[in-house]
């Protein structure tokens, strides 16, 4: 089965990450941040041993992020501007293949255990199953 | 023929030919002699590439053939030929018919003899993949797979992205280019298509020199790839001045690679780097190139861009760096473009920032604000101009503006990394 595992954070946690402290968030230092790094860079190795990982990445920050909708003539309209400074969106994924629930609670579990300095939020890690069947491109 | 000897920074020099090595060599003259034969590019592709797959599988265990061009031109000219007998290929030929009968002997010769020398077939090839009704990503993909000889899953991979988006992008650029006849652009038209080629093999080696996305910052394929096929073009068109220069380039550009990433693979910029980690043959190689490009005529883009290289490479520090002389080059290089060139604008401020400190660059700065503004680029750029000023503040902002627009993950951790530092 697989599933989609997925991290959180807002705007100020990337601000956090790239050194600006808020109300929401202390900031991360140098060695924080090679901490993290090392910390998910040998979760992605050892996932990708196990040949579990299909695909993995985290995304840019918040105000990359853009709505679009459609007008008449079937012309971008963008509806929403980036996402606000507090606002919680999807911030990484994972798409694992995994024989149990049990085993990517455990993956999952692992991901949570990411070391973070004092005073940042720590948000859950979000599990769910990509169902089987024909994909896009079946 | 002297590929594998000579590579650069590529797979050591002296290493035997694999069967990957022969089939990549050989690849774009099968299938410029099955297409200069029967047409059909695409379904001579198809034909070309069963071929590879029969003596990757044939090869290892029996041993490569004598003549492995000539058991790859028979092995997939049956194929071909069986395709096109099959029902469906029949009623394809007979719609097209006119795009298959041969105009004269001229244009097809009968099998088995070849009136044009078959390297010609490689830069036919080359032009009709960079055919100017294709759009970029369908040149790059057409070039790697039919020029490179690379499979669409390697492809694919060094692309990021799946192996049936792809596959598709492979099929729609070859249905666009049916019919194109299989010859040389007419001289009048030939430098233009001449400079798409070498802006098709430039984006490639770009894009396997510093990934513009994803998590690998060196995809070193792609980068070596650019550079076996443009090796290639050289030594069909040896005085052609961008050729050479562009050659120059990517080998002086290359030749910093392994210095380029920390252990983790992290970005080292420039002045951080460990010199003695720097290819010294592929800068030896690279500087007689531009030499001998700036010989061959005015010198365009990739001269003067080979030149600027080849200052920062026969540097033994940056401070020891020409700073004056890479300003000028710039110049010379932002006043002959056709258009705004804010890109080497931007690399031109670093320059004067370097020669004549962090204010007169951030001053070069002001003007490119409009044209690049929103660019992560120039907020790194600034970012550091600032730092070296000694504006703290003002370059934390400019480092953070920055890491978070770029799409690169190395380059974002980069910049997340100084912003750090800075805030110690």
């Amino acid at each position: 089965m697989k599933y989609l595992v997925m991290v959180q954070g807002s705007q100020a946690d990337y601000d956090a990450m790239n050194g600006k402290a808020s109300e929401h968030s202390a900031a991360w230092s140098e060695k924080d941040l090679q901490a993290m790094f090392a910390f998910m860079g040998e979760i992605n190795n050892d996932l990708a041993e196990t040949g579990e990982l299909v695909d993995a990445n985290g995304l840019s920050a918040p105000s990359q992020t853009r709505f679009v909708g459609a007008d008449k003539d079937g012309k971008p309209v963008i509806t929403d501007g980036p996402y606000g400074e507090t606002k919680e969106l999807l911030a990484g994924y994972w798409v694992l293949d995994c024989a149990s629930l049990e085993r990517v609670t455990e993956i999952a579990a692992r991901v949570a255990a990411c070391p973070q300095p004092e005073g940042v939020p720590v948000y859950p890690v979000v599990i769910r199953p990509i169902p089987d069947g024909p994909g896009i491109d079946g | 023929m002297n590929d594998g000897t000579k590579n650069g920074p590529g797979p050591p020099a002296h290493r035997p030919a694999t069967t990957e090595d022969l089939l990549r060599l050989h690849a774009p003259q099968v299938l410029g002699a099955l297409v200069r034969r029967y047409g059909h590019f695409d379904l001579a592709e198809d034909a070309v590439q069963e071929a590879f797959i029969a003596a990757a599988q044939q090869w290892p265990a029996a041993g490569a053939p004598d003549n492995p061009r000539g058991w790859l031109i028979k092995t997939a000219s049956r194929r071909l030929v069986d395709q096109l007998r099959s029902e469906e290929a029949r009623r394809r030929r007979e719609e097209n018919a006119a795009a298959l009968t041969p105009r004269d002997a001229f244009t097809a010769p009968p099998p088995g003899e070849s009136r044009a020398p078959s390297e010609d077939d490689t830069l036919t090839l080359l032009f009709l993949c960079c055919h100017p009704e294709l759009p970029a990503a369908g040149r790059t993909a057409l070039t790697l797979r039919a020029v490179g000889g690379l499979t669409t899953a390697e492809i694919a991979r060094a692309h990021l992205v799946p192996e049936a988006t792809m596959a598709q992008r492979i099929s729609r650029a070859k249905q666009k280019i049916k019919g194109v006849p299989f010859r040389q652009p007419g001289q009048e038209d030939r430098d233009r298509r001449l400079a798409t080629v070498l802006q098709v093999l430039y984006l490639i080696f770009n894009e396997g020199h510093t990934a513009t996305s994803g998590s690998e910052l060196h995809r070193a394929d792609l980068a070596h790839e650019a550079i076996r096929l443009t090796r290639a073009v050289r030594r069909l068109l040896p005085t052609e001045g961008a050729v050479t220069g562009l050659l120059a380039l990517m080998l002086l550009t290359e030749a910093r690679s392994a210095a380029r990433t920390g252990p983790h693979g992290e970005l080292v910029p420039l002045d951080e780097q460990d010199r003695t980690r720097w290819d010294r043959a592929a800068i030896a190689e690279g500087t007689a190139l531009v030499e001998e490009s700036l010989s061959q005529g005015p010198a365009g883009p990739y001269q003067l861009q080979a030149a600027i290289a080849a200052l920062h490479d026969e540097a033994a520090s940056t401070e020891e760096t020409d700073w004056l002389q890479i300003v000028a080059l710039y110049d010379e290089l932002v006043r002959r473009a056709p258009g705004p060139e804010p890109m080497a604008e931007l690399s031109r401020a670093v320059a004067v920032a370097m020669a004549h400190g962090p204010e007169a660059g951030l001053a070069e700065l002001k003007g490119l604000e409009k044209e690049l503004s929103g660019n992560h680029r120039l907020d790194a750029v600034r970012a550091h101009l600032l730092e070296k000023s000694g504006d703290t503040e003002g370059a934390l902002a400019a480092y953070r503006s920055a890491a978070n627009r770029t799409l690169s993950v190395p380059e974002s951790r980069y910049l997340m990394m100084r912003a750090a530092r800075l805030r110690a």
